[in-house]
This record gives C-alpha cells, sequence and structure tokens, in this order.
C-alpha cells in the first residue's frame, strides 16, 4: 500500500497499470491492464469504479481470465468439472486430485451484465424456451450453446432436490441437449425429531444424522465419478488435506470479512469484496491461485486498517447485503450513496464456515452441504443473518431479489420481518437485473433513503 | 427563511417557509417538463415574487424528488421519503404511517413516535399502482383524473383486476370493457388494485395514524380504497401534493440550524 486508496475508473486503471509497469511493478501470469478485456466484449467493466490497489488488479484479472485458464488447464491435460448448484462441496473433492479442475458454468450468470447484453446468452435461453421469468442463470444455457465463454466440462455435476427450482430446470433443459449431468440429491434441511439424532451442523443448523447420511451416500456417487475421471481413487488422507486446504481459503475469507466490516474505514469496497467472497465456492477454477489472491487482498487491507485508511468516512451507514447482485455497479452505488459494507450473505454462507475437520473427511463435507443456506427454510436463514446482523454492528439490511429466482419471491418478506423483529433495523428490498441502467435513479433513491433513515436513527 | 424544492415525475413544487419553520410564506407548482432546471428556477422566482421577498433572504434551499440531482439552486438534495415523512409530521404531528402515492412511484414510510423514518418500503421499477397508473385507466376510460373518484363511488362491483402492470391492465380493461364491463366498476377495481398494492408493502406493520399523501391523495375514492384495504381509517394530508417541498423546506431550516 503505497497510496490512500481510491475507487478508480477503468481507464484510471490503465493509466495507473501504465506507470506501474514502467516502474517495474510484476504481475502474474494472467496480469495485464483491465482495458484489454473491454476489448473482449466485457463494457460493463467501463462503467464500473474498482479499488486502486494492487491486490485488486489481481483479483479482477483472475476473475476475467477464467475461461482462458481453462482452456490452458485443458491443453495441459487436465480434466474439467462442472459443479452446478453447488456453492463450495464438490469442489473440494475436485481439487483434491491432481488433475481435476472444478469451475462453477453457474457464473455465466454475470455474463450479460459484463457484456451488457450484448453477449446473446439470454435470447439462446430464450429460444430453448428458458425465459425472463427465470433467474438470469439462465445464460448460462446459451454459454453451452455457443461454446464460447468456458469449455465443455468432461464432467458435469449438479445437485438437485431442495435447490432453486428454476435452477432444476435449467439444468434439466441442459441435459436434454446433450450434455449428460451427474445429479445428486440435497434434501430440504429440517429440525431433527425428538427421537432422531441430531447433528450440529456450520452456521448454528442441526439436521437428523439420517440427513448427513443420506447426502453423505449421495456425494460418495459423485466422489466415484471424479476419480473415474481422474483416473485415481480419493482416499481420505487426501481429501483430508483438500478440505484442509479449503479451509484455508475460509480462514482467509473470514479475516478478510471480519476486517472489512469492521474497521473504522471500510478498507475495501462492497465489490471487490463480493468478489473475493464469490472464490470461496469454486477457486475461479484455481484452488492455489485464490489464495494468493486472497493473502494479497488481506495483506492490503491489513495496511489500511493500521494505516487507518479506508473507503467513505467513519459515519457511513453500516449496511448488511443480503444475495448477490446480477449487475455489479449496483455494488458501487452503495458507497456513493453513503453506504458501507458491514456484513454480508450471498446465498453461501456455508461456504465461508470452516469445514468440520474432526469427522471423517466424507461425513464433513455432507455436513457442510447441508448447511447451506438455501437448501433450509428461510427462517433459518433469517437466524443466521441476525446473528451476522449483531455481530458485525449492521444498522441496516438491504435484501437485493434476483428477477426470476424462485428463491427470492417469498424469503425477503420472511427475512425483512424477522430482522425488523429481532434487531429493529431497517430492511430495503430491491430487484436488481442484470443490467439497472434504466432504473439506477429509483434505485440510488431507495439506497440514499436507506442511508438517510440509518443516519436519523442515529440522532434520536 | 428556507425554501424546499420537490422536483417530481408529474410536477415541480415549491414551498417557502419562514425562520421559524411554521408560517408558509409562499408557495406554488408547475407540470414537469424537459427543461426542469428552468421550470423549476422559474417556478421558484415566482414563489419569491408571490411572497414578497428576495433570493437573498432565502438562508438555504433543499431539493427532494425524483429530479432532485438537476436542481443546480438548491444547497443539498434529500430524498423525498425521508421529507415527505418532515412534511406530514409537520402537519400532523401524531402520525406513524405515511403513504405517499406520486406520479411514478409508492412509497409507505413507517415513524417512531419522534417523527423519524423507522422504516420503509417502495414499489418496484415500474409504474404499476402510481398516479401515472391512473393517469392511463383514466386516457383509456376516456375520462379525466379529476372524474375518477365521482365515477368509483358510482360502483356497486368493482371489477377485479389482476394485472398491476400498465401495459398489461391496458389489455385487461380493454377486455373488461368489451365484455360489457361498466367503467365506474373498471375504476373502482383499478383503485381497490392500487390499495391491495400498498397493503402489501405495508404488511403487518402499518401502525396507525395514517395519513396518504402525495399527488394521488387529491384523487377522491383512493382514500377509501386504502381505508378498505388497510382496514383502519387513513387521513388525506393537507395540501398532499406539497408534503414533499413543505419537509424540504423544513429540513433546510434545520441543516441551516445545524451548522
Amino acid at each position: 500500500m503505497n497510496e490512500a486508496p481510491r475507487q478508480i475508473t477503468l481507464r484510471e486503471w490503465d493509466d495507473r497499470y501504465e506507470r506501474l509497469q514502467t516502474r517495474g511493478v510484476r504481475q502474474p501470469v494472467y496480469g495485464g491492464p483491465l482495458g484489454r478485456h473491454v476489448a473482449d466484449g466485457d463494457t460493463r467493466l467501463l462503467k464500473l469504479r474498482y479499488d486502486s490497489s494492487l491486490a485488486a488488479l489481481r483479483l479482477w484479472n483472475f476473475l476475467l481470465t477464467e475461461e482462458d485458464r481453462l482452456r490452458a488447464a485443458r491443453d495441459a491435460g487436465k480434466k474439467l468439472v462442472g459443479t452446478m448448484k453447488d456453492l463450495g462441496t464438490v469442489p473440494v473433492m475436485a481439487y483434491s486430485l491432481d488433475n481435476l479442475v472444478a469451475f462453477y458454468p453457474d457464473g455465466a450468470w454475470w455474463i450479460p451484465c459484463v457484456m451488457e447484453v450484448n453477449s446473446g446468452l439470454l435470447q439462446i435461453a430464450d429460444s430453448l424456451g428458458i425465459d425472463e421469468s427465470f433467474c438470469p442463470v439462465r445464460a448460462m444455457l446459451g454459454a453451452f450453446v455457443t461454446g464460447t465463454h468456458f469449455p465443455i466440462p468432461d464432467l458435469l455435476t449438479c445437485s438437485v432436490g431442495a435447490t432453486c427450482d428454476d435452477f432444476s430446470a435449467i439444468a434439466q433443459r441442459l441435459n436434454g441437449l446433450g450434455h449428460p449431468i451427474l445429479w445428486w440429491e440435497i434434501p430440504h434441511r429440517r429440525a431433527p425429531e425428538v427421537e432422531e439424532e441430531a447433528v450440529q451442523l456450520p452456521g448454528d443448523f442441526s439436521a437428523p444424522k439420517g440427513q448427513i447420511e443420506f447426502v453423505q451416500s449421495e456425494l460418495e456417487r459423485v466422489k466415484t465419478a471424479l476419480e473415474d475421471l481422474a483416473g485415481q481413487s480419493l482416499g481420505a488422507e487426501a481429501l483430508a488435506g483438500g478440505i484442509a486446504k479449503a479451509n484455508h481459503v475460509r480462514w482467509l475469507l473470514a479475516q478478510l470479512r471480519h476486517l472489512a466490516f469492521t474497521a473504522t474505514l471500510c478498507p475495501m469496497p462492497a465489490l471487490e469484496m463480493l468478489i473475493a467472497e464469490m472464490l470461496a465456492i469454486h477457486f475461479c477454477s484455481d484452488q492455489d491461485e485464490t489464495i494468493v489472491v486472497l493473502q494479497e487482498l488481506l495483506e492490503e487491507v491489513n495496511l489500511r486498517v493500521a494505516a487507518g485508511t479506508g473507503y467513505s468516512s467513519a459515519d457511513a451507514a453500516r449496511v448488511f447485503w443480503v444475495n448477490p447482485v446480477a449487475d455489479l455497479q449496483v455494488m458501487n452505488f452503495l458507497e456513493d450513496c453513503g453506504g458501507r459494507i458491514c456484513g454480508t450473505e450471498y446465498l453461501f454462507a456455508h461456504a465461508l464456515d470452516p469445514i468440520p475437520q474432526t469427522v471423517p473427511p466424507m461425513e464433513a463435507l455432507a455436513q457442510i452441504a447441508l448447511a447451506d443456506p438455501m437448501v433450509g427454510s428461510a427462517a433459518d436463514r433469517a437466524v443466521r443473518i441476525v446473528a451476522e446482523v449483531r455481530r458485525f454492528g449492521a444498522e441496516a439490511v438491504i435484501v437485493s431479489r434476483i428477477p426470476g429466482a424462485s428463491h427470492c419471491a417469498l424469503e425477503g418478506e420472511i427475512i425483512g420481518e424477522i430482522v425488523r423483529q429481532e434487531c429493529g433495523l431497517p430492511v430495503l428490498e430491491i430487484e436488481v437485473p442484470p443490467l439497472t441502467d434504466a432504473m439506477s435513479p429509483t434505485l440510488r433513491t431507495r439506497l440514499e433513503a436507506l442511508v438517510e433513515t440509518v443516519e436519523n436513527r442515529r440522532s434520536r | 427563511m428556507y425554501a424546499g424544492i420537490d422536483a417530481g415525475s408529474r410536477a415541480i413544487k415549491v414551498v417557502l417557509i419562514g425562520d421559524d419553520g411554521f408560517e408558509i410564506i409562499a408557495q406554488g407548482q408547475v407540470d414537469q417538463g424537459v427543461e426542469q432546471d428552468q421550470l423549476a428556477c422559474r417556478l421558484f422566482e415566482q414563489v419569491l415574487a408571490d411572497g414578497g421577498v428576495c433570493r437573498s433572504d432565502v438562508r438555504r434551499i433543499v431539493a427532494t424528488g425524483y429530479g432532485r440531482n438537476a436542481i443546480p439552486m438548491a444547497d443539498t438534495t434529500i430524498t423525498e421519503i425521508t421529507c415527505h415523512a418532515v412534511g406530514v409530521r409537520h402537519l400532523v404531528p401524531d402520525v406513524m404511517t405515511v403513504i405517499d402515492i406520486g406520479g411514478q412511484d409508492s412509497k409507505l414510510m413507517r415513524l417512531d413516535r419522534n417523527g423519524k423514518v423507522r422504516d420503509f418500503a417502495m414499489n418496484d421499477r415500474c409504474a404499476a399502482g402510481t398516479g401515472r397508473f391512473l393517469e392511463v385507466v383514466a386516457d383509456q376510460l376516456g375520462l379525466s383524473l379529476g372524474d375518477l373518484g365521482p365515477m368509483a363511488a358510482l360502483s356497486r362491483s368493482p371489477a377485479a383486476i389482476s394485472s398491476m402492470c400498465v401495459v398489461f391492465a391496458e389489455t385487461e380493461i380493454i377486455g373488461l370493457l368489451a365484455g360489457g364491463r361498466a367503467r365506474e366498476d373498471i375504476v373502482a377495481g383499478v383503485q381497490t388494485a392500487i390499495a391491495s398494492r400498498i397493503v402489501a408493502m405495508a404488511g403487518r406493520n402499518a401502525e396507525s395514524p395514517i395519513v396518504f399523501t402525495g399527488g394521488v391523495a387529491r384523487i377522491s375514492g383512493m382514500e377509501t380504497a386504502l381505508q378498505t384495504a388497510l382496514g383502519r381509517p387513513v387521513a388525506i394530508s393537507p395540501e398532499p401534493q406539497m408534503t414533499g417541498a413543505l419537509g424540504a423546506a423544513l429540513l433546510a431550516r434545520r441543516q441551516h440550524d445545524s451548522y
């Protein structure tokens, strides 16, 4: 950290990059100026504002080069596993095997945003009968059809059952297009009956032992498929090592989140924090590099906190954010409107929890899979959100709806009601489509009004 | 003295208040247009003239409303949510819930005992359940906005309007008219549907007294529809179209006093 942190445009980053190059600053193999991604069609990047640190540059380049890195991995003889509707379980197994690379085809949901709907992916989904009544993750279908945003994986897995209805429909359509899927079932997590043996899960949830055993048996099927693909077996020791490594990623994120959400001045903007958190679920196709990226970010944040620098003023409204946004620009709006990020629940809170290391590894993975906030009730999720809101001292909550996502239809009201009741905080529900340009004035008004409400409540 | 400018989607409103914060010196409104800043400027000058005061007498100006960021003469901006709450609270001191339906959006603000906004909800991005929606309906039925209330009062059996989307509702109304449904039933049905949408926003948290403000509060019949839907009394704010500008002026005074 040599300068005070700033949020800068892509063009400003490119100028800065040039200056850094002349000073001999080294970049990873996937590094380079951000502007080159615009040439690939990622025009939305021109409208975002980015953290000015080298650590953030590395994070963005890591994210935006995933396709190239996947193709390079295949060229190097690695096998690719597409882990759909899986927020941090199967990738842990895949990365425990030497020659597998797991990635997250669902990540294509950001392509319509990043390419400002010029990718044509949504139109392809439309033509396949998966129209805008479905979540924007339907863009994934178009990506499979064109084969231009990620290589077609050697194995596709998808969890099904207590997951999004619309994702299941999208994945079924994909299966029908000739992309065979290994389905694994995840049941709706329920509280144990009196006579049932209960298992404590990460996130303070509990489930009947029978459910854990069932999920474990499902994951065993996936493990066998991964072993077949890799041509090697995955022993308990190797898997335990993979879990330890995944937990290291989670530990780095826990440190990063704690500092970012509790420092007097926010040391890292909401947008970069969102991207960083996303690394937890599939490591952006490279687990080792994820660790390096997060270590650099953490180092930068540590330096900023120690130096007492950061974004926003010390009295910025402390906002807890629920659900990821389809339009990345909206995260910039938060700081524009006088807020700062102070806690998040982006649908994969369990992927930030340490995977238990005191039980056999497959059982541990079953436990973490069942701790997924999406497979329980919205009320369960709200309880976890309330705990996090209190932990980070948030003053308001934003529940961001994803248009078409079946889970968003009712959860906002339930989460809102419980947060209001338990914490007495204002809760704002917003809907964020892949491009918010047409509605940005009203969106900003809501965010500004939320910040004003927080400020007024302080002065009571 | 202090000024508030509410640059709404359908009209610009200006309120000028005295130093004591109680006396309204002058106020005015004009239809919104393309050159919003000039319209606001002219209206402001007119209001100053009506009040017999000079620009230099005005210590602070706060702009609010949809177009608040395009009013260069304002010293600062505050959202309409905060301004309506302050304006209504000034006029109805015991208010606990404010319903504001304007030209482009609808909002519900819950206040605490001190009159501060505790929480709020706002309609989604489209014109569903707003003044613009009523305008479209009135146009389609060959009525003016002022006709809607008396027309709705004639209804004995309000039509069920299932769509709150302006585009879909147009189609639905065409269908109802083609099916021989009386205009009064359609208007009453539309008002009921808008009220139901507000109730959905309110959830179980609409505490009385409830005050209805914004331009749509001037359309008779709407408060009755809201009362029926909420199951409790709803009072119309005095000068409902001006409460945002009034709140902005009051906040201008508070800000000035706090410096």
